[in-house]
């Protein structure tokens, strides 16, 4: 379609960096999720259930 | 030390937000059914009137509620109208009570309902009257989107100073989504709505042609993500936990489920765009991410629906249990099907059918509908301090709504599968098409009433809530909610400053090894091999510094969620890298200078007029500019030797781009043709003038069968020819190239034009039922000034384009794309 200034090769290179990006994303997001201490991801589960005392 | 302090929420917002929500979801809905409505009954286009009116009322067609100009306006009303008051109403309140403190700003809150009510106003009355910037939910005129703007920065600064102010350390996931969309919304909103005024009413986008596609389709798909996903999967993690009375099922889930979903969602916007003109590799990543967003989005369904373990026995008798865990069942349903739909094969059957306006409404209307339901039915009894009217009605709105959805969503499966599937058919020959596109049409009118009375039903079943809502309002008595919270110290939260949190170990790591990543891709033979290597020490090295950290890098995350500032960073980060990726390099490079193969050729001063008036009335809902690369496209509308599948470069100066996303009546990306024989300025293509004429006048005249609306305003209003030089002028400064022109010039140029194809319209015994008496004279010079005339010398011009000589390809490689654009053809 156009001259030739970007990659011919996209084809192949596109599927590669997608997989590894969103690889990397994942795998950082879970090595982080599964370092949280247990009793940290209660406290935070928790956080919505936790009401202050009501005032009336 | 830490003390405690009195605070009473603000509620009063949450409250006006969540009655706007319901009263203009109604209206919105209401405008829905009556477009539906319109697809199977020409006749709701405004000649029901004289039904119901016994004749009183005139009228084959009322340009205020024509089809393509209420379709905008239901999809606006919904979104953001209905979605985004519902979203406000969720968002004050959960955030005060996860921070535990009142919004910071009461004036800012105030500013934010009414401005966001106003901009409503502003849309329910500029898109009836044709004012529009024709590009799907970005139709809003330009003063509208600056409005939008202003009352974005002002929630988003009432929602940051109001976690600036929190007494709770950490940020809870809800927050996570709400600042995504906060940021992410703003992004998308600015650059898509980027353009150039000619007049108060009137601007065009910045962007044309391919880049104006992409552009759109970044903000139209990620509107669905920031704006109908994102905040309602935040209010989804706050108010499911409160249903049930228990924690989110995996917190450490939604940690994962956020992140994917923020980063991967942004590179999807391309899959509107398959089997086009839009560049391949553009088209593959917005495939693959589109597959890819299937594991996130279901990590946040399932999050969902398992909160709800152990609190089944509710969903018998509790309608707010009932409703979340049908929008979260129908928000896996469609995030099943985006990414079905997003695989080029079966997005060659699905694109342009209404497959794809089943899928949205799945989401729209299951998800954001019976979430927003479910939430408002929670809501209420703790607004007014008082139990809801009526349990009894609650569920049966329910199942009024559901069977609608169900009844909805089914009829478009069908409508839309089988309609493909007869498009593409052949005949036995297998070299030409069995049906024309009014026999699909006519086809699946049964799904279109079936479809309608779906739509009714939903409606019905909002209006029951609008019902109990109202008497539970009514019952009990608005009151701010007062609590007693620990005061949280200045010193022990947001402590982390944002170079320090940019110049940490994990974003220093990750941001390197990632750009040598990238060098590896796109430098040259060797450069590439050392920045793999210089990839892999680094990967390394992050590897090493992980374990010597000793619990630094996992520190390091832990603090982020107590620093809001930086942790908004990293998401915006996060959310705008896709976007780079694959703007950046579209905008650099797909431009007219690069164009191989055609080039459009531009339009003349009435052309321009008369595809102004396509805009305004909204044509693009119903027709498409783009054939597809695909057999069974080129064989309907471009099976000529010098036609064929739409090129890149034959829209490349069309600001606003008019490719579509359905076709209720044919492609029209060939509609044009050369210049008459003896004419200076008039074309004719497929058809002649007097046929676009009568068609536009009856379009069952000319084609049996039609659902098109008739438009008779268009052969009284006269073409704005004094527009015409400051659009120019605003055209050649956006690189369209336009010839040096006067204003006169301009204006005496579309006179002569106009004349032309009046002239050809009398000559070929054009008729006027309303003016009977009008002599031929009279009759050339009325049609001259009119729309009609500017219309039809656009629709006339549409895919006329000049050849481009191709260079020789150097080194052909494997690519398909290569070899075509190498072949002689």
């Amino acid at each position: 379609m156009f001259k030739r200034v970007i990659y011919e090769d996209w084809a192949a290179i596109v599927p590669i960096i997608s997989f590894i990006a969103t690889a990397a994303v994942f795998l950082t997001a879970t090595i982080r999720a599964l370092c949280l201490p247990k009793a940290r991801c209660q406290e935070l589960a928790d956080l919505p259930l936790e009401d202050p005392t009501p005032r009336r | 030390m830490s003390n405690t302090a009195t605070i009473t929420y603000d509620d009063k917002s949450v409250r006006h937000f969540m009655n706007a929500s319901i009263f203009w979801g109604i209206i919105g809905m209401i405008v829905g059914v009556l477009a539906a409505t319109q697809l199977s009954w020409w006749q709701m286009n405004g000649k029901f009137l004289e039904t119901i009116t016994f004749g009183l009322v005139k009228s084959e067609g009322l340009s205020y509620i024509t089809f393509g100009r209420i379709r905008p306006l239901h999809t606006n009303a919904v979104i953001f109208a209905f979605v985004g008051n519902m979203v406000f109403a969720g968002v004050y309140y959960s955030t005060q009570r996860l921070c535990r403190v009142r919004t910071a700003s009461d004036l800012l809150s105030k500013i934010h309902f009414w401005g966001w009510q106003l901009i409503i106003v502003g849309a329910a009355v500029t898109l009836p009257a044709g004012l529009t910037r024709g590009k799907e939910y970005a139709e809003l005129i330009w003063p509208l989107n600056i409005a939008v703007v202003v009352i974005w920065v002002v929630f988003g600064l009432n929602f940051f100073l109001t976690l600036a102010r929190r007494n709770e350390r950490s940020l809870y996931v809800s927050l996570w989504f709400y600042i995504a969309t906060i940021v992410t919304i703003a992004m998308l909103y600015i650059v898509n709505h980027l353009s150039l005024p000619t007049s108060l009413l009137h601007s065009y986008p910045i962007f044309g042609g391919v880049q104006d596609g992409l552009v759109q389709w970044w903000y139209g798909h990620n509107a669905v993500a920031f704006f109908l996903t994102t905040p309602i999967l935040g209010i989804m993690y706050y108010f499911i936990p409160k249903a049930a009375d228990r924690p989110v099922y995996s917190y450490r889930l939604s940690i994962i489920h956020f992140w994917a979903l923020v980063f991967i969602y942004i590179w999807a916007g391309p899959h509107h765009l398959l089997n086009t003109a839009l560049p391949r590799w553009l088209q593959m990543l917005g495939m693959l991410f589109s597959v890819m967003l299937w594991a996130p989005s279901w990590a946040g369904m399932l999050n969902g629906l398992l909160t709800l373990r152990g609190a089944w026995d509710k969903l018998r008798t509790d309608p707010v249990i009932k409703f979340f865990a049908a929008a979260v069942t129908f928000y896996g349903m469609a995030t099943f099907e985006g990414p079905l739909l997003s695989i080029r094969a079966v997005n060659a059957l699905s694109h342009y059918t209404d497959w794809t306006v089943g899928h949205v409404h799945s989401g729209a209307l299951g998800w954001n509908g019976f979430m927003a339901a479910g939430m408002f039915y929670w809501l209420a009894p703790r607004l007014w301090r008082t139990k809801l009217w009526s349990t009894s009605l609650a569920n049966m709105h329910f199942w009024v709504g559901l069977v609608g959805i169900l009844l909805y969503v089914a009829s478009m499966w069908v409508a839309g599968i089988m309609q493909g599937l007869m498009l593409a058919q052949t005949n036995p020959d297998g070299a030409t098409l069995k049906y024309e596109f009014v026999e699909t049409l006519n086809s699946i009118n049964i799904y279109y009433g079936i479809r309608s009375f779906g739509g009714f039903l939903f409606l019905t079943g909002f209006l029951m809530c609008a019902v109990n809502i109202f008497m539970t309002a009514r019952k009990g008595r608005a009151e701010d909610e007062t609590v007693e919270v620990t005061v949280l110290e200045k010193a022990s939260k947001d402590r982390m400053t944002l170079s320090e949190a940019l110049s940490s170990d994990p974003v220093v790591h990750a941001v390197l090894a990632l750009a040598f990543m990238i060098l590896w891709f796109l430098l040259p033979p060797h450069a590439d091999k050392a920045a793999l290597v210089v990839t892999i020490l680094l990967i390394a090295k992050s590897v090493s510094a992980f374990r010597a950290g000793k619990g630094t890098w996992s520190d390091y995350f832990n603090r982020l969620l107590e620093n809001y500032l930086p942790f908004t960073v990293l998401i915006f980060a996060a959310a705008a890298v896709g976007g780079l990726v694959q703007i950046i390099p579209s905008l650099l490079v797909n431009r007219a200078v690069n164009v191989e193969d055609r080039v459009q050729v531009p339009y003349t001063p009435l052309e321009l007029a008369g595809r102004d008036i396509y805009v305004a009335e909204g044509c693009y809902n119903c027709h498409s500019q783009m054939i597809r690369t695909l057999v069974p496209d080129v064989l309907r509308y471009g099976p000529g030797e010098d036609q064929g599948y739409s090129r890149l470069g034959e829209s490349i100066y069309d600001h606003p781009y008019q490719w579509g996303s359905k076709r209720t009546g044919p492609d029209l990306a060939r509609e044009g043709g050369a210049l008459v024989k003896d004419a200076k300025l008039m074309r004719s293509g497929k058809r002649d003038n007097l046929w676009h004429f009568n068609h536009f006048l009856d379009p069952r005249q000319m084609s049996s069968g039609s659902n098109m609306p008739a438009y008779p305003w268009l052969f009284e209003n006269k073409t704005a020819l004094k527009e015409l030089p400051a659009k120019i002028a605003a055209q050649a400064r956006l690189g369209v190239p336009w010839p040096a022109m006067t204003k006169d010039g301009i204006e005496q140029n579309a006179r002569d034009q106009a004349m032309e194809i009046a002239s050809s319209l009398v000559t070929a015994g054009a008729f006027l039922p309303d003016k009977p008496d009008l002599g031929p004279e009279e009759l050339r010079r009325h049609l001259s000034e009119t729309q009609i005339v500017a219309l039809i010398a656009y629709v006339q011009k549409i895919g006329v384009y000049a050849p481009v000589e191709k260079p020789p390809v150097k080194n052909p490689t494997l690519d398909p794309d290569a070899h075509r654009s190498s072949s002689t053809r």
